[in-house]
């Protein structure tokens, strides 16, 4: 069972984004708190820490903790152009949240 | 295990797919009930059910009485099911158990208490007193009107108080609402349910659908028939439902994130602060929305206030909820304390000292629950992730400042604002820290304070709008505007005049109450008159060359003991700075009532400090308004000591703006004078060359106001007789200044025209000299008299009729004529008024420049009193061709 899988155009516009700022990567999917919404899964340009799960997808590199993996399960990253904006809607096979898949996250670099 | 079903329409059902989920118990693990789980369609029917109660009226269309009367009874339903939501908001969101007991009490009294207030204080309707247009009076008023079919997110750490804190303001304001429950404890909101199903809430008006909001989100936020959105929850999700709402413009209100700084200043007390550090940051879990998670500490007592702290924390004790002697019970899910540790794990990695905590705790006999350390980081650099993004769990920054300005500026770095604190036992500077942090809510000396009559919400990212107290409520309206004219006739309508062929405005408002005492010796009555007013400290205002000529001292000596001072220092053209000075003046002697004792020009700056003393600030906040007060000002006697401007009477002050460089107005009828004395002692001494000139001033304002488009038969009637007088008297006290009766006689036809074009207005003369009294200085009674002939014949087939009254008050013999002979006679009567009285005829003997014709056109055309011309022109052209006539 892959790790991470990526929607239509979500690989290109993550290298597009890397490459607009000189960055190599990692890219890690991680637990980011949403308040009282319960956590989401975000994105965000890192170091590979040595308990890490690392995949190499479409030329990209995704890091995730185990622990993160344990909880979410297989993560799946849609592309989507919010008005010109290159965004992503990160989901997993065990939803973090009931708010999975409503908002949309860019990568913090 | 209960089993809870949604509830739509006034009653419990299945989800239509036949959907359940498990609520679990925090604090073990466990579920604690099945739940029917909600999904699109089930969304649909509980959106189309608020719709048509909605719009079947029964209950918006409710008198609010009645409405409130149901709602006080649900708040009883709630407090009878008291015990029953106590533990179930314990179990299902792991509140401890008395911390829901003050919650789960206050849903009930947050019901009933902002009601009550909304029957008794919520001002539905607003009366507009003071409309600001001039043009169209009338009674204006503004409505509150429910919004429709509203839809309320509710999170789960609150799920009781902020399910209330969206159904009360909603249900009293007429509105009719679904609430979707967070799905972590979606049970107490179920139980509301129950309570206002009992109390009799019609179908419809109040529907529950639990269920995830990645699913209902998208049908809730963008259903058509949904006309307001209200969210608790995160900012990215507030961000996404903002974007979906904005697709039919639906209202929203948005109470997001926060990551609040209590602020501890150097004096504060230190078992205090220590205290609400700890409430601050630690209560629910830190599971708070506003909870104070950046604490700000001041070099010079930081090692030993995250010392003091540490021990606090270390003290609290963390077990089951239920459990009466826990401090802390569990956070809410395995999700939420799995982000606690990788938030953790975080700082730690980006250099902050873990201090205590940082670790899960387990609790004897609850090994399945999902409880944490209370932890603290010090030596947090406020740019670290753990500093800026909201953790939601029993963890806190300590973050070192010097000074308050650091503190505040660090306190500002976050895209958040929604509340915070400041600790000091002095309240002054606590308060300037306060001010100066931009968030919704700011604590002295407390933290996590609600009430139901004050506001919360946030700055920045943190939310738009309010809920609580009358700002809640509000956000739960529409404002309508009411306007009912004075008139319902098309020729009184001045807008409607734009589109018809047909200027004149028929119907008319003559309101003029300032009380004229006029005759010899008249300034007497000033010791009953400032009685009558209500007043005892009159503050005198006039210029110098009155004060000099003695008649300011003669007003004191007839004020008695009533008598504060006198300001002298007004000049001719008042400007903003006297205006100002006299008022500083008038607030330091604690004057209640100003008499002006002058020409317009002190008048007009008398009224204007009426204005700013009974208002407040200075007086460039009250100039360039119209018909903006709606009450009576600071009391105000006349005495003039000119007869023309009719200022004692009239609407209208003129004040200069040297910032502006123009003259500015304020336009009102709350600035009529109370009183005018019109004593003719007072105007005995004035020269030939002013008494010409203001004499043809109030020459003017009386036949602009009788051919006025707003002319009327009560101004007419004043307007000619004040022309009679002129015509009459103005010679003899031209021929002899001391001749007392023609004096007086002057000063009633200045009143009298003052009375006339105060309501009726003047018109293109008027423009004309204010252009040519601005830009070329030119003194205003002479400009008007100038021009005042040219403007006659031009506006002759205009005003005929009205023109050829003109001629008979000049005293012109119209037996026999032609009416626009006679009309344009009266251009030539009022000629030869100012020759006999030797007024200048002609612009260029004022020092008008002829290179400065054309521009005096362009402004004059822009000058209001042209809106009243009988004559509609809007050509420069035919402007600069009366200057030129008038040159």
């Amino acid at each position: 069972m892959p790790l991470v899988t990526l929607g239509p155009g979500a690989g290109r516009a993550i290298k597009s984004l890397l490459s607009e700022k000189g960055i190599q990567g990692p890219v890690r999917i991680e637990l980011q708190f949403t308040g009282c919404c319960d956590p989401s899964l975000g994105l965000i340009v890192d170091t590979v820490r040595e308990s890490d799960l690392v995949e190499e997808t479409d030329g990209l590199t995704f890091v995730i903790s185990p622990e993160t993996h344990e909880l979410a399960g297989e993560v799946y990253i849609a592309y989507k152009d919010d008005a010109g904006r290159d965004v992503f809607v990160v989901t997993s096979s065990k939803p973090v949240s009931e708010w999975d898949g409503f908002a949309t996250c860019s990568i913090r670099m | 295990m209960d089993q809870y079903k949604l509830f739509i329409d006034g009653e419990f059902v299945d989800a239509a797919d036949g959907k359940t989920f498990e609520s679990i118990d925090p604090g073990t693990g466990l579920p604690i009930a099945t739940v029917a789980q909600a999904g699109t369609a089930d969304a649909e029917a509980a959106i189309a059910a608020a719709r048509r109660a909605f719009d079947k009226g029964d209950w918006s269309g409710r008198d609010m009485a009645e409405r409130v009367a149901i709602l006080q009874d649900f708040a009883d339903h709630i407090s009878q099911q008291g015990v029953r939501m106590v533990l179930t908001e314990c179990m299902d969101a792991g509140q401890i158990v008395g911390y829901a007991k003050m919650i789960v009490m206050w849903a009930s009294l947050l019901m009933r208490n902002l009601s009550t207030y909304a029957l008794t204080k919520f001002p539905m309707e607003e009366e507009i007193l003071a409309s600001g247009n001039a043009f169209s009076p009338g009674r204006e008023y503004v409505r509150r009107e429910p919004i429709g079919v509203c839809v309320g997110i509710v999170p789960w750490n609150f799920p009781t108080a902020l399910a209330m804190w969206k159904i009360a303001p909603a249900l009293i304001m007429g509105n009719t609402i679904v609430i979707k429950p967070a799905s972590n404890t979606p049970l107490t909101a179920l139980i509301l349910a129950e309570a206002a199903k009992a109390a009799g809430i019609p179908p419809g008006v109040f529907n529950v659908i639990p269920g995830p909001g990645g699913a209902l989100g998208k049908t809730l936020c963008t259903h058509p028939d949904v006309d307001k959105v209200a969210f608790t929850g995160s900012t990215e999700v507030g961000r996404e439902i903002m974007r979906m709402a904005s697709d039919t413009v639906k209202k929203v209100t948005l109470e997001l994130g926060g990551k609040s700084a209590n602020i501890i200043l150097d004096d504060a007390d230190m078992d205090l602060a220590v205290d609400g550090a700890c409430v601050g940051t630690f209560l629910h879990q830190g599971q708070i929305c506003e909870s104070g998670t950046r604490v700000l500490v001041p070099s010079k007592i930081y090692d030993e206030f995250v010392g003091r702290m540490k021990a606090r924390a270390e003290a609290l004790r963390i077990g089951y909820q239920l459990d009466p002697t826990s401090h802390l019970g569990p956070v809410v899910s395995k999700e939420q304390l799995a982000t606690v540790e990788h938030y953790v794990k975080l700082g730690q990695e980006e250099g902050a000292e873990l201090i205590t905590g940082g670790k899960r705790v387990e609790v004897k006999g609850f090994e399945g629950g999902y409880y944490y350390a209370p932890t603290i980081f010090a030596n947090v650099n406020n740019k670290m992730r753990i500093a800026q993004e909201e953790i939601f769990g029993p963890v806190v920054c300590v973050i070192k400042y010097d000074g308050d300005e650091e503190a505040v500026a660090i306190a500002n770095d976050s895209i958040y604002g929604l509340a915070g604190g400041v600790f000091s036992n002095n309240i002054a500077r606590a308060e300037r820290v306060a001010r100066g942090v931009r968030t919704g809510t700011m604590w002295i000396n407390n933290f996590h304070v609600f009430a139901e009559y004050c506001p919360f919400g946030g700055y920045k990212q943190s939310g738009v709008g309010r809920e609580l107290g009358k700002w809640g409520l509000e956000e739960y309206t529409q404002v309508k505007r009411i306007h009912v004219p004075y008139y319902s006739d098309r020729n009184t309508n001045f807008s409607f005049t734009l589109m018809s062929d047909n200027k004149k405005i028929d119907g008319f408002n003559y309101n003029c109450p300032t009380n004229v005492i006029a005759g010899h010796g008249s300034l007497s009555s000033i010791y009953k008159v400032i009685v009558d007013l209500g007043c005892r400290r009159a503050l005198i205002v006039t210029d110098p060359g009155v004060r000099k000529a003695g008649l300011a001292d003669l007003v004191k000596s007839a004020l008695v003991d009533f008598c504060v001072g006198i300001y002298d220092n007004i000049p001719p053209d008042p400007d903003l700075e006297s205006v100002d000075g006299a008022t500083a003046m008038a607030r330091e002697l604690k004057a209640d009532c100003i008499v002006s004792v002058g020409g317009g020009s002190v008048i007009d700056a008398a009224k204007t400090v009426c204005v700013a003393l009974k208002n407040g600030g200075k007086a460039n906040d009250y100039v360039n308004r119209w018909f903006a007060l709606s009450e009576p000002q600071t009391p105000h006697i006349v005495v003039p000591t000119t007869a023309g401007t009719g200022s004692e009477v009239t609407n209208i002050a003129v004040i200069t703006s040297k910032t502006a460089g123009r003259k500015l107005f304020i336009a009102d009828p709350r600035i009529m004078p109370n009183a005018a004395i019109l004593d003719p002692r007072f105007t005995m001494t004035l020269p030939k060359d002013m008494t010409v000139g203001s004499a043809m001033d109030a020459m003017t304002h009386a036949v602009e106001a009788s051919v006025s488009i707003m002319a009327n038969p009560i101004c007419d009637g004043l307007a000619l007789h004040a022309i009679r007088l002129i015509s009459e008297n103005l010679p003899l006290v031209v021929a002899d200044g001391k001749n007392e009766k023609a004096r007086l006689n002057m000063q009633i036809a200045a009143t009298t025209a003052g009375w006339s074009f105060t309501i009726a207005q003047v018109g293109l003369a008027h423009a004309m000299a204010h252009t040519v009294g601005t830009l070329h200085h030119v003194p205003h009674g002479a400009a008007c008299g100038i021009v005042l002939p040219k403007v006659m014949r031009f506006n002759v087939d205009h005003a005929t009729g009205k023109l050829a009254q003109v001629a008979q008050a000049l005293g012109v013999d119209t037996r026999g004529m032609k009416e626009r002979d006679a009309a344009l006679a009266a251009a030539d009567a009022v000629e030869a008024l100012m020759q006999k009285v030797g007024h200048p005829m002609r612009l260029r003997d004022v020092g008008v420049p002829e290179e400065g014709l054309p521009i005096c056109a362009f402004h004059a055309l822009a000058d209001s009193s042209i809106l009243f011309n009988p004559r509609p022109t809007g050509d420069p052209g035919e402007i600069l061709e009366l200057y030129k006539q008038a040159y």
